[in-house]
């Protein structure tokens, strides 16, 4: 919004700088850092009725921290999120799209035991069996679909 | 867990949500661009975490322990089925909306607020799993 960092970070920059944040929640706390986990420790299990992990509700709240600091102060800041998606799709279809899309991405993630964060990078960097399955998976999934969405939508998507 | 655990959880924490801002995990064209096999961006970067993250695990390893939290206990689990089915769907919606659960934060802290739909359906997904996991709501890693 200030325009005061770039609208992104040098990939040199921001690649090691998440690989040791990955190695500092182990090298510190003992902890594999995922965002997934977070959301569920702290929105999840209050709804469901059990106590989730305070470190992962702290992590959680730190992380959007750092997230509106950064917003705040690059220069990317948009309305929607979404410009190709609005552009293509009418709303009807683009926001029933989004909040399923959300809701696959939470029952995956549930039912993986991990995301992006957790089994892609961190479990992943410890050489960990279930991650390395997961993130292959997810990842040439992800590839596949969004390459199908583009074939059958003309290359709108 | 005591302070100096909690204290590195919560400086690890905006750190982290500073770097998937920064480098567009919030951003729908970036990851679509990466998953279209165009942009290389995201590689480098996903690619360069993951390196730095293993050759520090690594030396971690060596060590044996840790700062604040008593003897290192990596991650380690053997990959069942339930890791592809779950990883699967995840990879299909993250191929379709291009954001994921650390991507949603970034997307909305950039005042995207198609990323807060996102988040609602992903709390929502999670609940809808919930009845199938609560015996071992304590497997997460």
């Amino acid at each position: 919004m200030l325009g005061l960092l770039p609208a992104q970070l040098p990939w040199w920059l921001a690649g090691p700088g998440m690989g040791l944040c990955v190695v500092g929640l182990y090298g510190l706390a003992n902890r594999r850092l995922g965002v997934s986990g977070a959301w569920l420790a702290a929105v999840v299990a209050p709804i469901e009725g059990w106590r989730g992990e305070r470190w992962r509700v702290e992590f959680l709240a730190a992380l959007a921290g750092g997230a509106l600091a950064e917003g705040l102060l690059s220069s990317a800041t948009r309305l929607t999120g979404y410009p190709v998606l609005s552009a293509a799709l009418p709303a009807g279809v683009l926001l029933p799209l989004l909040a399923g899309g959300g809701l696959a991405l939470g029952y995956g993630a549930r039912w993986a035991g991990g995301c992006t964060s957790g089994h892609g990078l961190s479990g992943c960097a410890a050489g960990s069996p279930d991650s390395l399955a997961a993130t292959a998976t997810f990842f040439s999934v992800a590839v596949g679909v969004t390459f199908a969405g583009q074939a059958l939508s003309g290359g709108a998507l | 867990m005591n302070r100096g655990a909690r204290a590195s959880t919560i400086a690890v924490g905006i750190a982290f949500g500073f770097l998937i801002t920064g480098s567009g995990f919030g951003n729908y064209a970036t990851i679509h661009q990466a998953l279209l096999l165009r942009g290389w961006y995201l590689f480098a970067v996903f690619g360069s975490a993951a390196a730095v993250a293993a050759a520090g695990l690594a030396l971690l390893r060596r060590t044996g322990t840790t700062r604040y939290g008593g003897p290192l206990r990596l991650a380690y689990a053997p990959a069942r089925p339930h890791h592809l089915y779950g990883a699967a769907i995840f990879g299909a919606r993250f191929g379709l909306t291009g954001t994921c659960p650390g991507g949603a934060v970034a997307m909305v802290a950039t005042g995207g607020l198609g990323g807060l739909l996102v988040l609602f359906g992903l709390v929502g997904g999670m609940w809808l799993r919930g009845p199938a996991e609560r015996p071992s709501a304590t497997r997460w890693g």
